[in-house]
């Protein structure tokens, strides 16, 4: 009668073998896929309409409401940790200032061309950053959570969207390579676009756009630089997204002007490396006297189509003093707009919660 | 050709002027006929142009009432103050400074008064110390610098008769929602022959016009109308003189009413409901009162709601805008979130909206008119309240 003796450890192991055979951030197998038949719901940096930004409580938030992409910018500390954070100082959006200990930290960069002055996350270690708490960057937004939450890194956020209970996209930006590779120097010689790259790979994500694996972990990399696009496309077949900015502003790393990267030959030659463009929306329709006039539209989004790229433009936020007059002071309005008559592939938005109420309520209209 | 050119001339000039005097100085009823107009929807909470789609143009416009058509609107409201010459306007404040370009007029500059309006010590340009004639000539500005001024300066303050043919003129059935507003300054500074007084004159101008009816009856489907007060005593007196329903405003906690003086506590107060109830159909209070604010968040409701359904009263509260400036934080600057709460958590019967098209929107795309349901709904709740009335008044007595 040693059936115990054989079976308890056989049990033992099987338990133990089990457990480390498991991956440590394995998706729960049946979960509910992406959407795709109509524009994605990209929540910008969380839903930071309601909480502060690119904060776990901003992401989860935003996948509560439905959000399809949760959308982060990442930066990198001084020792090489990448993090999500939109700016490159600490100033506006964080307690900084009320740390004593930080108080010599603050420094003059040029960023692209312009002289800035600040604490900048670049000269702070992971550790030292996880001491500060965050804060809701506008005034008129809700301030009952300030200080309550610190900042995340690339994997805190890549968590939130593999723990969710439905299929929910990442969408992080490669934010300021140009800077960030001046002052982070990684030991083994990579650059910042490389260790990007590692944590994706890290969490399993690949595949190209609408693939098995893409739609089992979708993700969008996005960046203001082309050649960051240009380089990982050699690392990844994941779908990329140019952002391109108002008029203005030239590119950070090919000084390339609007005009210049919205030809029809400068998207011949990017629609090899990305599936989509994401412009601001003042690129597509600028407003005179807040008020948009069809007219003065730049045809970008017609163009884009054209060449097979898809259009995602930021940002949309609720509040009437970002909606222009045709709106008539309704976010919802806005929303119709540019989904019905403009036709993007998708949105960046503060408020995923407004944008998902119209998708579903004006699903059945078959919009 | 020239034959008779000479005669003709003349001839068409008569015409003229035999057609322009014969023209009704209303507009013309609406060409659709009566019978074939859409009627009023009944099956959920009534979409109430809070001084016509504000939002968008100068208030209490003829513009801004159309627009509301437009919109989808329920009812087109408005407040009814008098010029000098007792002719009943729309127009909200007693004031005409903030809203028009009176102050760019140096014919009135002269004109300047101080009043006692309830209480208080008020300077400006009155409307009653002005003609029709006189306010005819200034023009309607957008009170809220944040919305849009590109109307300013093109339209003019309109007549309460002006109002009504606008609703009567629309191509589906609009209800109006005027105000008896500020009776007791108007009848202070303005005399009707005959010794009739402001409230008179204002049931006159509705009657004229064919409205009547108690509310849901046929007459009252066909001319769907609420006559609104902050006085009580105003609306007790018109019950003598038309069976049209009223509905009782109530303002902020702190200011009592301009007529009788009775603070909010007390017209509230369940003994004050049950008393009102027989002059009026619902009462529309300030929506902070009813669930009260703090820190720009959201507190427990009163129980204001509970008690007037109890006791049939509908609740139309105002006002709803869309502007994050005056949204609580709840609502996550969605206007279509504090929509949702109103109507589907508190349950009230009616919005005064600064944005029509917006609630339009929310309501269509929430409980299109198929669905018929809403009204159900709140007949259920409406129900339950009562068995909670009688159940404390059984327990208390």
């Amino acid at each position: 009668m040693n059936w115990i003796g054989i079976i308890v450890p056989f049990i033992a192991v099987s338990v133990i073998g089990g457990c480390v055979g498991r991956p440590l951030l394995h998706p729960a197998p049946i979960r509910k896929p992406l959407q795709t038949i109509r524009p994605y719901n990209i929540a910008h940096r969380g839903s930071n309409g309601e909480l502060p930004e690119e904060t776990l409580a901003a992401y989860r938030r935003a996948v509560q409401e439905g959000a399809d992409f949760i959308e982060s910018d990442i930066l990198a500390s001084k020792d090489g940790v990448l993090l999500c954070f939109h700016d490159l100082t600490l100033d506006n959006t964080t307690d900084v200032a009320n740390h004593k200990q930080f108080a010599h930290r603050k420094r003059s960069y040029q960023v692209q061309g312009v002289n800035s002055t600040g604490w900048f996350v670049v000269d702070f270690t992971f550790e030292e950053l996880k001491l500060l708490r965050v804060k809701q960057r506008f005034g008129f937004r809700d301030q009952q959570y300030n200080g309550k939450f610190s900042l995340i890194t690339f994997e805190e956020f890549i968590s939130v969207a593999l723990h969710a209970k439905r299929v929910v996209g990442i969408y992080p930006e490669i934010k300021n390579p140009v800077f960030i590779n001046q002052h982070v120097k990684w030991s083994d010689g990579k650059k910042f676009e490389d260790k990007f790259m590692e944590a994706l790979k890290k969490y399993g994500y690949k595949g190209s756009y609408m693939s098995k694996e893409w739609l089992k972990q979708p993700v969008f990399i996005q960046s203001f630089a082309p050649t960051s696009l240009t380089y990982i496309a050699n690392l990844t077949d994941l779908p990329k997204v140019l952002l391109i900015a108002d008029p203005p502003t030239r590119t950070e790393d090919t000084n390339q002007s609007f005009f210049e990267i919205t030809s029809d030959s400068y998207f011949n030659f990017i629609n090899k490396y990305v599936v989509g463009i994401g412009p601001s929306k003042a690129a597509i329709l600028p407003s005179i006297d807040n008020h948009l006039s069809e007219t003065s539209s730049t045809g970008l989004v017609a163009k884009a189509h054209a060449h097979g790229l898809q259009v995602h433009p930021y940002t949309f936020q609720n509040e009437y003093l970002f909606l222009t007059f045709n709106f008539k002071q309704d976010p919802y309005e806005e929303y119709d707009f540019w989904i019905n008559k403009i036709e993007v592939d998708g949105l960046f938005t503060d408020f995923a919660g407004s944008l998902h109420n119209f998708q579903e309520w004006t699903s059945e209209k078959g919009n | 050709m020239a034959m008779n050119f000479r005669g003709f001339v003349p001839f068409l000039c008569l015409s003229l002027v035999v057609a322009c005097a014969a023209r009704p100085f209303y507009l013309l009823p609406s060409k659709i006929a009566t019978q074939n107009r859409q009627p009023l929807q009944t099956s959920r909470p009534y979409n109430i142009a809070h001084r016509g789609s504000n939002g968008e143009i100068p208030e209490a416009t003829a513009a801004a009432y159309m627009r509301a058509i437009a919109e989808g609107a329920d009812f087109i409201e408005t407040d009814i103050l008098s010029s000098k010459d007792g002719i009943l306007i729309c127009f909200h404040d007693v004031t005409l400074d903030e809203t028009t370009d009176v102050a760019d007029h140096k014919e009135f500059a002269d004109r300047k008064r101080t009043y006692d309006v309830q209480g208080v010590e008020t300077t400006g340009f009155f409307p009653v110390d002005f003609t029709l004639e006189e306010l005819k000539k200034l023009r309607v500005n957008q009170r809220y610098k944040f919305r849009d001024q590109q109307y300013n300066g093109m339209f003019s303050i309109i007549t309460f008769e002006e109002f009504i043919s606008i609703a009567l003129d629309a191509p589906r059935v609009v209800g109006i929602y005027p105000e008896i507003k500020n009776p007791v300054l108007i009848n202070q500074h303005v005399k009707w022959p005959n010794g009739k007084r402001f409230e008179d004159k204002f049931v006159e101008t509705l009657e004229k016009y064919g409205y009547k009816g108690s509310y849901m009856s046929k007459d009252w489907l066909e001319k769907p109308l609420f006559i609104q007060s902050f006085a009580p005593t105003s609306l007790v007196y018109i019950s003598n003189l038309t069976d049209s329903p009223k509905i009782f405003l109530i303002d902020d906690v702190t200011i009592p009413t301009q007529d009788t003086n009775q603070s909010y506590w007390e017209i509230t107060s369940d003994k004050y409901l049950d008393f009102i109830k027989e002059y009026v159909v619902g009462i529309g209070p300030w929506k902070d009162t009813v669930v009260p604010v703090k820190d720009n968040h959201l507190q427990p409701p009163t129980d204001l709601v509970a008690r007037a359904h109890a006791r049939d009263l509908q609740v139309h509260p105002y006002t709803y805008r869309d502007e994050n400036s005056f949204l609580h934080f709840d609502f996550h600057q969605d206007p279509y979130q504090e929509y949702d709460y109103w109507l589907n958590e508190i349950g009230v019967d009616g919005l005064f909206t600064d944005f029509t098209g917006s609630l339009h929107n929310f309501q269509e795309w929430t409980s299109p008119i198929s669905q018929n349901d809403g009204k159900n709904k709140s007949k259920a709740s409406r129900l339950l309240d009562k068995i909670g009335l009688l159940i404390s008044a059984y327990k208390n007595g």
